[in-house]
């Protein structure tokens, strides 16, 4: 037997899993429905894709949800886990089922799978028949990983930076690493079987002032984490940032570089998608303005070319949105995308040539790190420095580097830390700021580019 | 001037605790974050390595009411902390409160500076006024 | 006990996997009671004869096996001589004491007692000798830390080597008051975080110092050119190669119940601790927690822990199985044992560190626990743990590390891990 296979049998002799019947789960992906797939989707290339956001604790509220995104005429369904799952407190997540399912109300703010269970949850996933996407945020996703799969989820979302350098506090990093390794190289198994299981990475990291060589650079390393464990499919992301130019220049950057590195380690087989997430900071209360916003993405998210858009709703700055509102988004979307026609083709070429010299100069140095294996040196930059995401929690992330929009709304970098960001690409981003005010009044400005959108 | 500062307890306000300390970099201290979810202790631990004069919490959740009735307990066990100066910021009651009630109950607790719903600025400029009022006691004695 | 084993074939898939490098060397590891021999495809193991100088009972009972390899080839580690007895000296709980615990722990050091300095007049002194006192405290800004009370206390405190690993601005004056201290850098960086590798390795190279005084160990030089590191050491900095030996899945925790001492080395990921380390596995010991050595503290224990009665009753005994001197008593105790070191390091009782054992995949168990209990007399022990103290079902798999694999895999893995 396999060490993956020893390890994996010892996973899902969790008291949490009612028996993981390893042939049979392998026998329904084997002959599941393409239609489940997104990797199929992504091939056929027919439309952007729309997907929303959401998680209920209850299969009874999962299922109605389903249902209004069914009929607002959603291309992939979401499966948000709740966060006790997503810390591995399954004893939690199962007494808070209990009480959510007795009482009406909402005890977890998403759906606790492992609990359900693959049996009960394939159901639901079958008879709706579209790719779901898992959502979750888990820096050891291996049982939820097994039981998505094995329920007909067959688009795994996150990776061992993006989901957890803007959650976690000290979770160890290295760990996160080894974990994710295993989900890669489950998802590569299953992807034999049938059409690949997709792997996406989490682009919107901290959704607060992140530079576009920054996310890129994580979204890069990821995809290559994962492509070199056998993945097939992959979608790189990243989030609005504030300036449709830069939003512009950051997707070139990432398709182009995406496809570059991938063919370094020759995995150009690997089909690479692209991920736009509507605007991820602080929305407007007015219900009103959140819809023009979320409109607006919509617009840029064609404009980048975009594989799939992931939305937000109206009722975002208030809390965890009603079905309603969910479904209104996906419906308003679908709509947006089918009137936007004959869109420009919009290329900035100084700015790309600033952004590519950033992304593979820090590439440069995280591959020049003497550790023997690619996710150690990216441990060890991160642990350098090297890599620094604005406003993570993470006790290894070194904050020094800090980020300020310019009079067009992009986002800038005006002091680099440790990141090897090139002389003339720092030099050039401050010379496109105000940096001749007192530094109270540059933090001021800081806090308002974080409510940019308010 | 040193200054130890952090979110307590199960607080998740990554960028509020990190404009802070932008905030007090751009007025000249030296800024020592623990970040979000630190315990009492830390902070005083902190302070104690750092030899810290000030000790700024913030407290986003409303639930510093459940801590604060620790503070000056955990403080009294510390032998070499009784000049740092106690500030706490943030939502600091569960709903809406009265200021009126709010700062001298915290005052009560051990803190020197209670910022309830107060602007980042105005919060540091009442530092600044505290820091100078002490230097001038300081040389009076 | 048990009869010692004595050239124990190692499967055909065991030597497979052995690594290349490994044909050609020699493995020794000096135990309190035992020694033991690995090379690529045999393994030794035998009773010490006390009335012998280790090296000559070594070359009495294996002396062709040791003359076949040069001292090139030879690499010995040994937990022989007890390790170091550390006392550390730290200004807080939260970082000095807890970073220099937690370098000396992962160096193989057993011994460990802390004084807060504030409160430094407080503490009665230790009678005993200590190998190595540590002084710790601020970061590298924070001067005037430390100042007379240290001096007093050290002036009459019996210690064979010292070190001061705070901040650099009190550095000239612990040199100057305190004669043959080693200054060494900071292991508190200005970010607060901790900086390991030079008090780590002062400890390791203490360690061999150590060894090269001691009269009954010194000799072991004479047939290694290589140093000798301590057991626990080994171990621990070799964790991450486990699944070459055995099917264990992270987070995972090892338990030693040794005669004297039981070492703990758990997955970094069980603890909330805001430490950004290399390594992956972190260590404790529990030092009056042994079968032997320390029996009497361990019965001492488990008389006050409130569970046991109804454990000795789960396992159908009585407490005057404490008094016996039979196989059945070794074998309650070594349960019992296993059960303390559970309930230790667990959220029931305030500790060192308390770990997530709701999240623990493998149990592994090593040590001479392995030659006297079977697998489903610790299986049992560990699920009524869960079920008294932590009220859950769950059931981490349990790894019986019976033929010393994982100090030879440590062993074999040593220059990976320097």
């Amino acid at each position: 037997m396999s060490l993956l296979q020893e390890e994996r049998e010892i996973i899902l002799g969790n008291e949490y899993v009612d028996t993981f019947d390893f042939a049979e789960v392998a026998e329904f992906v084997k002959n599941a429905s393409k239609d489940l797939f997104i990797s199929h989707h992504f091939k056929k290339k027919r439309k952007m894709l729309v997907q929303p956001r959401g998680g209920f604790p209850t299969y009874k509220k999962q299922f109605a949800l389903y249902e209004f995104f069914v009929d607002a005429n959603v291309d992939v369904l979401p499966l948000t886990i709740d966060s006790n799952t997503r810390l591995n407190d399954y004893a939690t997540s199962k007494k808070m089922l209990r009480l959510s399912e007795e009482n009406d109300v909402d005890m977890l703010n998403g759906y606790p799978l492992v609990n359900h269970g693959y049996r009960t949850t394939r159901k639901m996933i079958t008879h709706f028949n579209k790719p779901v996407s898992l959502r979750h945020g888990t820096p050891d996703a291996r049982l939820l990983i097994e039981t998505a799969i094995a329920s007909g989820i067959f688009e795994i979302e996150g990776g061992p930076i993006t989901y957890l350098l803007p959650y976690s506090k000290n979770f160890p990093l290295d760990k996160a690493f080894l974990y994710w390794k295993y989900v890669e190289r489950v998802c590569a198994n299953y992807s034999k079987l049938n059409e690949p299981i997709n792997r996406e990475s989490f682009g919107p990291l901290t959704a607060t002032l992140v530079p576009p060589s920054i996310t890129i650079v994580i979204q890069l390393l990821e995809m290559l984490l994962s492509l070199e464990e056998g993945v097939k499919s992959f979608s790189v992301s990243f989030a609005q940032q504030g300036s449709m130019n830069q939003d512009i220049v950051t997707a070139a950057v990432l398709k182009k570089l995406a496809k570059y590195y991938a063919a370094q380690i020759n995995c150009s087989d690997a089909s690479i998608h692209l991920v736009y997430h509507q605007w991820m900071g602080a929305f407007p209360m007015n219900k009103d303005y959140a819809e023009q916003l979320i409109n607006m993405s919509t617009v840029i998210a064609s404009m980048v070319g975009a594989d799939k858009i992931i939305t937000k709703t109206r009722e975002e700055a208030s809390g965890i949105p009603t079905k309603e509102a969910n479904a209104k988004t996906v419906s308003n979307t679908q709509y947006t995308l089918r009137i936007l026609n004959g869109l420009p083709n919009v290329v900035d070429e100084e700015e790309e040539e600033m952004l590519t010299l950033q992304v593979k100069a820090i590439m440069e140095a995280v591959f020049n790190d003497p550790a023997d294996t690619l996710w150690r040196k990216v441990f060890n930059s991160i642990k350098n420095g090297i890599i620094d995401v604005p406003f993570s929690p993470h006790i290894i992330n070194h904050n020094n580097m800090i980020t300020i929009r310019d009079a067009k709304k992009n986002i800038r970098i005006i002091k680099r830390g440790n990141v090897p960001i090139p002389d003339r690409c720092y030099a050039y981003d401050k010379a496109q700021c105000d940096l001749t005010k007192d530094t109270t009044s540059i933090v001021n400005d800081i806090i308002h580019d974080i409510g940019i959108m308010q | 001037m040193k200054v130890v500062t952090g979110v307590v307890g199960n607080d998740i306000h990554v960028v509020a605790n990190r404009l802070i300390e932008l905030s007090l970099n751009a007025r000249g201290y030296e800024v020592f974050n623990l970040g979000v979810n630190t315990y009492l202790e830390e902070f005083f631990d902190a302070a104690v390595e750092t030899g810290a004069d000030v000790l700024m919490i913030s407290s986003l959740n409303g639930e510093a009411e459940g801590w604060s009735r620790e503070v000056k307990l955990l403080k009294a066990k510390y032998k070499h902390l009784d000049d740092i100066i106690m500030m706490i910021g943030g939502n600091l009651v569960v709903g809406t409160g009265n200021a009126e009630d709010i700062v001298p109950r915290y005052k009560n607790y051990g803190f020197d500076i209670v910022c309830h719903q107060v602007d980042l600025n105005t919060g540091l400029d009442m530092l600044e006024t505290l820091i100078k009022d002490r230097e001038i006691e300081a040389r009076n004695k | 006990m048990t009869s010692p084993l004595n050239n124990v074939e190692h499967s055909d898939s065991e030597k497979n996997s052995a690594t290349k490098a490994s044909k050609e060397k020699l493995l020794i590891d000096v135990g309190s009671t035992y020694f033991k021999l690995s090379t690529a495809n045999n393994l030794e193991q035998h009773f010490r004869d006390f009335n012998k100088d280790i090296l000559a009972d070594l070359m009495h009972k294996c002396g062709d096996t040791i003359d076949s390899f040069g001292k090139e080839d030879v690499h010995i580690c040994s937990s022989a001589n007890g390790g170091l007895t550390t006392l550390i000296i730290g200004i807080t709980n939260t970082f000095s004491l807890k970073y220099a615990t937690n370098i000396a722990f992962n160096s193989g050091i057993n011994i460990i007692d802390t004084v807060l300095y504030q409160n430094i007049e407080d503490y009665s002194l230790p009678s005993d000798l200590i190998d190595v006192v540590i002084i710790v405290g601020g970061i590298n800004s924070n001067g005037n830390v430390f100042s007379d009370s240290l001096y007093n206390y050290l002036a009459q405190l019996r210690y064979s080597n010292i070190v001061f690993v705070g901040n650099e601005l009190d550095a000239p004056a612990i040199q100057e008051n305190i004669a043959n201290v080693e200054i060494l850098p900071n292991i508190i960086d200005d970010r607060l975080h901790i900086v390991e590798q030079h008090l780590r390795e002062y400890l390791t190279n203490l360690y061999q110092k150590d060894i090269e005084g001691k009269e009954d160990i010194k000799h072991l030089y004479d047939i290694t050119s290589n140093q000798i590191f301590p057991t626990p050491y080994v171990v621990n900095k070799t964790l991450p190669l486990i699944d070459a030996k055995f099917s264990v899945v992270n987070p995972f925790i090892l338990l030693d119940i040794g005669g004297a001492t039981t070492d703990i080395h758990y997955s970094k990921d069980l603890v909330d601790d805001n430490l950004v380390t290399e390594n992956e596995y972190d260590r404790l010991v529990f030092k009056k927690l042994g079968v032997y050595k320390s029996k009497q503290s361990l019965i001492f224990a488990a008389k006050s822990n409130e569970f046991v009665y109804e454990l000795l009753m789960h396992l159908k005994v009585t407490e005057n199985i404490f008094e016996e001197q039979t196989q059945k008593a070794t074998k309650i105790l070594m349960q019992l044992a296993i059960f303390l070191v559970l309930c230790k390091i667990s959220h029931y009782k305030k500790a060192y560190i308390n770990l997530k054992l709701l999240s623990i995949n493998s149990i592994v168990l090593t040590g001479g626990i392995t030659k006297v209990l079977t697998g489903d007399e610790i299986e049992d022990i560990i699920s009524f743990f869960y079920k008294k103290i932590l009220n859950s079902e769950h059931n981490p798999v349990t790894v019986l590390d019976s033929n010393y694999d994982i100090w030879t895999l440590g062993e074999q893995g040593k220059e990976l891990c320097q």
